[in-house]
């Protein structure tokens, strides 16, 4: 190992650079979507997006705005620079489908990234500062309510300088520092459920501590979920059919428990539950959740999770199972 | 052969046994006129070892050991039963003995506690820990390990931090460098096919064993010393201590090994000033480099 002189060297790119006064908001946003080992990360002007999907059938997306870091800085020119390098050898069908130039991707490891990132929290399986762990509680994504609350206060520097180079961290807490290197990997052809691409047919706005009871009830021997929406009582429904009997939760279009509500079309749609579960993380966080259903049954829930700098996002878009008498082509027939 | 020792501080002998408990299941004991020796030995080739000396004046009072081999006695023991033994201890007795003697046609460490029950009647307990014999053949193939001098000593940063840290980086690979340089500075590094982490401690306190050796001509006082031990190991170590001694010295034998020394003295010394306070003894801990 060569021999470091004084203090740890700073990664020196010239593509993306961020600094994080605290990672916890980062870590956080992170772990809503870590049910998968790696992730791709796109690096655009306005910020940073960290995907992953599973089965084909699930598109998991946390959006950390440029805003949430202390400084970002990426070279658009320098991007577009590289983008056109890589993009040399190729025929032009195997760019990127619809994805501007100027933005860099990169697939890494995540686990190992939050790993990195959680390096100075304390004994294992402990969160340092005294905030609640994660998973079940409203946790909000400021930094420890207590000021004074030093632990925990893990500062980063990001760095990224380019396709085949490494993905940097330096972190620092109370004089000890750590860099990591994380291995990247070039992207291969995203899976996009293109959502967008059809017109939404229902979409409501609903408190998550409801929707939280909601999925406390699921019954988890069921193989799917079913989630029904309509423009006259009960106007929202989730249901289940499991061993010991069906569950149903259902809400009416109220202030109290709806800010907003909209159905061009009743339909009902079933989803895998065990899919849908691997949201709870991002649901645990979030204060209110929109959920959309397009004309082809795909299910969008975005959740809206306090940040220090306003709302942050956490995207899930899942596939609709297609029933065992419908054929696919029946399933898009209903378009 | 006969031992035999009223124990008046059953609270250090607790906490050493108790800082040994994550490394083995068994432990060696030697004993000598004067002192106590607790040895582990995981793997004779490649393991961690543990080697102990702590002056009997610092744990026991009327001590009498008697033995055909210069009054030296040695036995193996489960390292669990003692430390439960020992934790009876705890919470005011008013007198604890140790003594080796047979029960049951078996020999047991056998310890007697004195104490006050909430009606002031005076109440014994005594707890037996089963030993197995050594002899004295067999304890002469037990041996120091032979290391060359260290090239460099400094003082461990808080163990609590470094243990965390390590306790993180575990997952990422077997074996991890640690390296030192006579500035006070100390790496941890882990790495694997997808990542690669080095750890930085900075301010640590360096010790000047090294400048009457020869061999401190050939290095820049910055350079780094390095040794690759298996990670494991390297945890095991940190993972001894809840309450963590202010006065750990490590040191780096390059290519060879990474040696903890942990001193047992009065309390209140902490820093390189704990050093010479050597009236109780001492903990030295050896891990071995890992052969890939």
């Amino acid at each position: 190992m060569a021999a470091v002189r004084g203090t740890a060297p700073e990664p020196e790119p010239a593509l993306f650079r961020a600094k994080l006064a605290n990672v916890r908001p980062m870590v956080n946003m992170l772990k809503t979507i870590s049910f998968r080992p790696r992730a791709r990360c796109v690096i655009n002007p306005d910020g940073l997006v960290f995907t992953v999907e599973e089965s084909q059938c699930l598109v998991a997306q946390a959006y950390l705005r440029a805003e949430l870091f202390t400084t970002f800085s990426y070279d658009v020119q320098l991007a577009e620079y590289y983008r056109n390098q890589e993009q040399a050898g190729f025929e032009a069908e195997d760019s990127q489908d619809g994805e501007p130039s100027d933005v860099t991707q990169v697939v890494l490891p995540l686990d190992n990234l939050i790993e990195c990132l959680t390096l100075f929290y304390g004994p294992s399986g402990t969160s340092s500062s005294g905030a609640q762990s994660g998973a079940h509680s409203t946790a909000t994504l400021h930094t420890s309510g207590n000021p004074g609350d030093l632990r925990g206060a893990t500062t980063a520097v990001i760095a990224f300088n380019g396709p085949g180079t490494d993905f940097e961290l330096m972190l620092e807490e109370r004089g000890t520092i750590s860099l990591c290197r994380l291995s990247t990997f070039v992207p291969e052809p995203s899976v996009d459920l293109k959502f967008s691409h059809y017109p939404t047919t229902q979409q409501l706005i609903i408190k998550s501590e409801w929707l939280r009871d909601a999925f406390n009830e699921l019954d988890p021997t069921s193989e799917s979920v079913s989630i029904y929406i309509a423009s006259s009582e009960p106007h929202f429904r989730i249901s289940t059919i499991g061993e010991s009997g069906s569950t149903d939760m259902t809400y009416s279009n109220t202030e109290r428990i709806l800010d907003s509500f909209f159905c061009n079309e009743d339909q009902e749609n079933q989803y895998k539950l065990s899919l849908i579960l691997k949201c709870k993380q991002a649901l645990a966080m979030s204060d209110k959740t929109k959920i959309r259903i397009n004309q082809r049954g795909f299910l969008s829930f975005q959740f809206m999770i306090p940040t220090a700098a306003d709302v942050s996002f956490v995207n899930f878009v899942f596939a609709p199972l297609v029933s065992a008498d419908e054929s696919i082509a029946d399933a898009t027939a209903r378009v | 052969m006969r031992f035999r020792t009223l124990v008046t501080n059953s609270n250090l002998l607790l906490r050493v046994v108790q800082s040994i408990d994550k490394l083995s299941k068994s432990a060696m004991l030697k004993l000598t006129p004067t002192k106590l020796h607790i040895i582990v030995v995981t793997d004779l080739d490649s393991g961690l070892q543990l080697w102990s000396d702590i002056a009997v004046d610092a744990l026991f009072s009327e001590y009498q050991i008697e033995s055909v081999h210069n009054n030296e006695i040695y036995l193996e023991f489960n390292i669990d039963n003692l430390q439960r033994a020992l934790r009876s201890t705890q919470g005011g007795a008013l007198g604890v003995t140790l003594k080796l003697t047979k029960k049951q046609g078996l020999p047991v460490l056998s310890l007697t506690i004195r104490s006050q029950s909430a009606s002031g009647r005076e109440i014994s307990l005594c707890q037996d820990v089963p030993v197995r014999m050594l002899t004295p053949q067999q304890m002469s193939q037990i041996r120091e390990p032979m290391v060359p001098d260290g090239n460099v000593h400094f003082m461990m940063p808080p163990l609590n931090n470094v243990r965390s840290i390590a306790e993180r980086m575990k997952g990422m690979g077997e074996r991890v460098a640690v390296s030192a340089n006579r500035e006070g500075e100390m790496n941890v590094r882990v790495a694997n096919d997808l990542v690669d982490i080095t750890t930085y401690f900075r301010g640590l306190e360096t010790l000047a064993y090294d400048t009457t050796q020869e061999h401190t001509a050939d290095r820049e006082a910055s350079e780094f010393y390095t040794a690759v031990v298996d990670m494991k190991h390297f945890v095991k170590f940190l993972q001894s201590y809840h309450v963590a001694p202010k006065n750990i010295v490590c040191c780096i034998v390059e290519g060879y090994a990474v040696m903890f020394y942990v001193y047992i003295g009065s309390a209140g010394y902490s820093g390189a000033a704990a050093l010479n306070d050597t009236a109780c003894g001492s903990l030295t801990y050896f891990i071995p480099v890992r052969q890939v």
